[in-house]
């Protein structure tokens, strides 16, 4: 493989100019203003230093910042009428778009992860049909139904590293710490997403003004707030390493942030990109696509989110990718499905509403998109027994997306975005 | 009042339709004491009665509304079976529309389901309740016995009493009353009334604070166990916590206050016996006040089913 000259580029973590030297042969180079490794480089200067031999493939990135692509640690892969396949090779392809090279795939209908062999074929399928890396979390529990514990021994030889039931909680408390308590051997990590079930059944949205003049029931949100109280007690008894999902309320934030700074090991957190958007309000009159899991909150909540990634209490922000049929979220909102797509338009969304506005700085976004989701995850790669490394994007923050059907290449249309401009395109991979 | 299509909610109502829907109450009304109770203003127009949820009254208000203004109405009968079998509501709709209907009157368990059959066609859809969520003809005949009862409804105060959490009655009449001038106010158990930061109205949770707030109705609301699978309060304790009992209604009386309720009526829960015959118990009023407001909605409706021959 030959060189590739990268030339004019703006290192986003830094803003200073740059030319590189992507290609094989030479050890990857850690770039001297950062401590991320950037694989397949093998040479930096300040630009218009490089030397580039006449012929060279050579990209100019003038106006395009360079970055690590981004890891999305909260992906789901619903069929919706595709194939297996089919439906991984558009995940992967609305990753790409979206600036993300690698996820973790949630277990869910079609993608049971709680045996050897759906994990061989999924494998199997991603290595064949993927543009992005995909990495599967297995199943807590068998079936996901919450009541024998899957085997995890199996999973774990697999390269599973994540364990979740989709998000959901089990209802049962002591199959979950003794689960904790064996997995904590294995050190694989449990993701779950704060909830009581009993508090939140048959309920659709946030309490609130809307809620109250749509006459839909509201998820209270100490229901999420005591559900991860619970989980952060039972993974700190079990001495298990405990990542809690889609955390929506400002006091769910307080509660993570506490029990960091008491100095509980092995606790991370994550936050869904449309929970630090959107509010309760947006749902509007009945408006599906706004109907999520946990449901959208408050302001405040959000600004409590932000909050919570600026200061490191939440370590992540991800998708929370579910698409969803179009004739699914059509329905009444009760019946309608929960979740949004959001692979598609990740990193251009969050340069628009997060980075745009001065909310987050480059730094901070790489480091919740890309650092903090590998580190959880470990992604490994077992035939070359290495780990695997993020690649890298450029990003042209000039050019303005039209968000339309066609643009979402993950095959359904339930974006938040659909139908606005966002600022921001992708190329990954460089080359 | 600019042609409109649907009735799903008071809110998406102009103040003229709200006006314009009362007024014409009025003059249907008076066609119950001719000898022929029948007009022909929807003569050779299809009605559909769609009911996912049991409703003896609201579905034979309707059905008598649809009749006395000589519409051909049909039945549809939904078990809940069918839907659990899987059949959607957009499917349902699909089949009723290859029907030419140019009415539909649905009722359905889940909030905004009339909004999404609204949307989905041609026929002018009338909400007879969803969910929590709204019941306007419910509305519409509340507004219109007050106004009846008292001559105008600016000014008026109206308690209603009981599950506001799950009523579509309150969220509904509240919201038409207020738009017409007259202050409301909620009481019920503590669990079953919404915090006023979300609803704006009012939250009282006992009789004591509704005297002292001097209302001129009293709205009673059926206690519904069955939309409740976990208990909100101790249902033995209602009557004597938030029923009108005798002694209430003795002072209810005394201040010359009128008592409403949507029907079916729970003696013995939210209201005692002697209350069902007190001289200002305006309930009867209500169920034929019911038949003349659905009458006005049918005629002020345009449903877009129609060619211009």
């Amino acid at each position: 493989m030959t060189n590739t000259y990268i030339t004019n580029a703006t290192w986003a973590l830094t803003g200073e100019k740059i030319d590189l030297r992507m290609g094989h042969g030479d050890e990857p180079v850690t770039h001297y203003m950062s401590d991320i490794p950037l694989p397949g480089v093998n040479g930096i200067t300040p630009a218009g230093e490089m030397q580039i031999p006449a012929g060279a493939r050579t990209i100019n990135a003038e106006g395009k910042m360079l970055l690590p692509a981004l890891f999305d640690l909260h992906a789901t892969i619903n069929l919706e009428g595709h194939s297996k396949r089919e439906s991984i090779y558009r995940a992967g392809q609305a990753a790409n778009h979206g600036g993300v090279w690698g996820m973790l795939v949630m277990p869910s209908k079609g993608f049971i992860f709680d045996n050897a062999a759906t994990l061989d074929s999924f494998d199997d399928a991603v290595s064949q049909r993927s543009f992005a890396t995909m990495v599967p979390a297995g199943c807590i529990t068998e079936d996901m139904a919450g009541a024998q514990q899957a085997p995890y021994n199996t999973l774990a030889a697999r390269g599973v590293t994540i364990l979740s039931d989709g998000g959901k909680m089990p209802d049962s408390l002591l199959m979950l710490h003794r689960a904790m308590k064996y997995a904590a051997e294995m050190d694989l990590t449990f993701a779950i997403r704060g909830d009581v079930p009993c508090l939140s059944k048959n309920t659709y949205m946030h309490p609130g003004t809307t809620s109250y003049s749509l006459g839909l029931h509201g998820t209270p949100a100490c229901a999420e707030e005591i559900g991860i109280e619970t989980l952060i007690r039972l993974a700190k008894d079990a001495g298990a390493r405990l990542h809690i999902q889609t955390v929506s309320t400002a006091e769910g934030v307080d509660i993570i942030r506490r029990a960091k700074s008491n100095g509980m090991k092995g606790l991370t957190a994550e936050v869904a990109l449309h929970h630090l958007l959107y509010t309760h309000e947006d749902v509007g009159d009945y408006n599906t696509t706004f109907k999520t899991l946990p449901p959208l909150r408050e302001k405040q909540d959000c600004e409590a989110l932000l909050a919570g990634v600026k200061d490191g209490t939440i370590d992540c922000i991800v998708t929370d990718h579910t698409p969803c049929l179009s004739f699914a979220k059509k329905q009444d909102f009760v019946s309608a499905p929960h979740g949004m797509v959001a692979l598609d338009t990740f990193l251009p969304a969050i340069y628009t509403y997060l980075i745009k506005p001065g909310k987050l700085s480059w730094a901070e976004v790489i480091k919740a998109c890309c650092t903090a989701p590998v580190a959880i995850v470990n992604p490994y790669d077992r035939e070359e027994d290495t780990p695997v490394a993020a690649p890298l994007l450029l990003f042209a923050p000039d050019e303005e997306q039209h968000i339309t059907p066609e643009t979402l290449s993950c095959g359904t249309t339930n974006s938040p975005l659909l139908g606005t401009v966002v600022q921001g395109t992708v190329t990954l991979p460089i080359n | 009042m600019n042609p409109r299509k649907d009735l799903v909610t008071i809110d998406a109502l102009s103040d003229e339709d709200i006006r314009t829907i009362l007024d014409s109450t009025s003059a249907m009304k008076d066609i119950f004491t001719k000898s022929v109770k029948k007009v022909p203003a929807l003569k050779g127009k299809s009605v559909l009665t769609l009911f996912y949820e049991p409703s003896t009254r609201t579905r034979s208000s309707f059905e008598v509304a649809a009749h006395r203004l000589s519409a051909d109405v049909t039945t549809f009968t939904v078990s809940t079976s069918s839907v659990v079998k899987g059949e959607s509501v957009h499917d349902t709709i699909d089949t009723l529309m290859s029907m030419k209907m140019d009415y539909i009157i649905v009722r359905h368990k889940n909030s905004g389901i009339p909004a999404v059959i609204a949307r989905h066609c041609k026929a002018s859809v009338i909400n007879a309740g969803d969910g929590a969520h709204a019941h306007p003809s419910q509305a519409f005949l509340d507004a219109f016995t007050i106004k009846e009862k008292y001559g105008e409804i600016a000014g008026k105060r109206v308690v209603i009493i009981g599950d506001i959490l799950h009523s579509r009655v309150a969220r509904s009449t509240s919201t038409i009353l207020r738009r017409l001038g007259a202050e409301v106010a909620y009481m019920g158990p503590g669990p079953l009334v919404p915090l006023q930061q979300h609803t704006g109205i009012p939250r009282f949770t006992n009789w004591e604070q509704i005297f002292e707030w001097k209302p001129d109705v009293i709205y009673l609301l059926r206690v519904q166990n069955e939309r409740i699978d976990t208990p909100f309060f101790p249902v033995s304790d209602y009557h004597s916590a938030f029923g009108v009992t005798e002694e209430r209604l003795r002072r209810i009386d005394d201040l010359n206050l009128s008592i409403m309720h949507p029907g079916p009526v729970n003696r013995g829960v939210e209201i005692c016996d002697a209350a069902m015959d007190y001289r200002n118990t305006l309930i009867n009023n209500q169920v034929e006040n019911g038949i003349a407001a659905r009458m006005s909605i049918l005629y002020h409706l345009t449903p877009q089913t129609q060619s211009n021959d």
